[in-house]
């Protein structure tokens, strides 16, 4: 009776594990997941691996777009978290998954918008890796590379009434020890082009 | 000989020209037969009501039919892109369902772009925008497969369960499918 209803389990947990979706999921990739160090082109062509661009205290990888208006709303405060926590040891490392943008385009805009480097994620294989689905959207790893916080940067896309300025509060608890009380928040953005598969 | 001959010409010419402005003249009158003149008046730009969490929570609430709901936002490209479809498809499934869009634009947009698209659309979903104390909590509410990318799509049984959830562009088909589904009468058991 018991080895018969443990082989039913194990065959239902199985099946669920078979048809747990691994692409485009935003669950896949969850708070306190380790990301294994992965390499992608910038925007010159030359592979630039995470390991070797993370800084002392950590990460935080950014999808971002060209031509997203939000993400336009939103380049200036990206720019000025950058500037202010690099400075503490933590990199900017932005992701463009967008078929629709050419690579040209992609390197102009972030020419334009950032001091940090822009990858080009040909494909949305690395989007869909991590489950990110809209931009901006943000995944603060720490020096281990473990997802520490994961989703808007604040609360207010206009930038006229941040109330909650979730990423940088997520890095002031991590950078002095804290627990970070909020580690998911969505935002409303643009979605990112995938191709069609 | 040649005066008097240009005068009746001229005559002539006045009277045709009398005769011909007089037709048009009537004919305009009248409206080219029976048929009244048609004027394409001025659509009228809809109203688009502002939504906060609370109000959202209520619009999400089917009230005896299936609700369909609509997220987008005038800058998002794929959301204008697929509204031609949704224009049409509500049209197609009036009076079965109730259909609503969200716009996520800026509150200042309100009376501006959001009102002016919908009219280019022809569209006559009551329209509202959501200015949402916190976006996160927006969300939420209205599901869980939802991260605020825009557009979404979202279809709720008249009991106010999930039916069909579309992030991204919607496929019409399936969308179409999932609508007749919920819209076809219920098989009863046969009998014992």
């Amino acid at each position: 009776m018991y080895r018969k209803s443990a082989a039913f389990i194990a065959i239902l947990t199985l099946f669920a594990f078979v048809l747990t979706p691994t692409m485009g999921n935003a669950a896949d990739f969850a708070v306190g997941t380790t990301l294994e160090n992965f390499s992608l082109p910038d925007t010159n062509g030359k592979m630039s691996s995470f390991n070797d661009l993370k800084g002392k205290n950590g990460a935080v990888i950014v999808f971002l777009s060209a031509q997203c208006p939000v993400v336009k709303q939103y380049n200036e405060r990206i720019s000025q978290i950058a500037a202010d926590y690099q400075a503490k040891g933590i990199a900017f490392i932005g992701i463009n998954s967008n078929h629709t943008e050419s690579a040209e385009w992609v390197k102009t805009n972030a020419a334009e918008n950032y001091k940090f480097p822009v990858l080009i994620d040909k494909g949305n294989v690395f989007a869909d890796k991590l489950g990110a689905t809209v931009t901006p959207e943000v995944y603060f790893l720490d020096a281990k590379n473990t997802l520490l916080y994961h989703g808007a940067i604040d609360n207010d896309k206009s930038g006229k009434a941040i109330t909650d300025p979730y990423l940088r509060t997520a890095f002031d608890s991590a950078l002095s020890g804290k627990a970070i009380e909020k580690t998911r928040a969505n935002a409303f953005g643009c979605s990112i082009k995938r191709v069609e598969k | 000989m040649s005066f008097v001959r240009i005068a009746k010409s001229g005559a002539c010419a006045a009277v045709f020209v009398l005769c011909l402005s007089a037709s048009i003249i009537a004919q305009a009158n009248t409206g080219a037969g029976n048929s009244a003149p048609v004027v394409a008046a001025p659509r009228k730009a809809p109203v688009v009501k502002q939504l906060n969490i609370a109000g959202l929570r209520k619009s999400l609430t089917p009230a005896g039919k299936p609700l369909l709901v609509n997220f987008w936002a005038t800058w998002c490209d794929p959301c204008r892109e697929e509204f031609p479809d949704l224009v049409k498809l509500d049209a197609e499934y009036k009076g079965k369902i109730d259909f609503i869009t969200i716009s996520l634009d800026e509150l200042s947009e309100i009376a501006r772009d959001v009102p002016k698209f919908l009219a280019e659309m022809k569209a006559e979903m009551p329209a509202y925008l959501l200015k949402a104390e916190d976006d996160d909590a927006a969300i939420a509410i209205v599901s869980k497969d939802f991260t605020g990318a825009l557009p979404f799509t979202i279809l709720y049984d008249v009991s106010g369960k999930q039916a069909y959830v579309r992030p991204g562009k919607v496929k019409m088909e399936t969308l179409r499918a999932e609508l007749d589904k919920l819209l076809s009468p219920p098989t009863t058991p046969a009998s014992k």
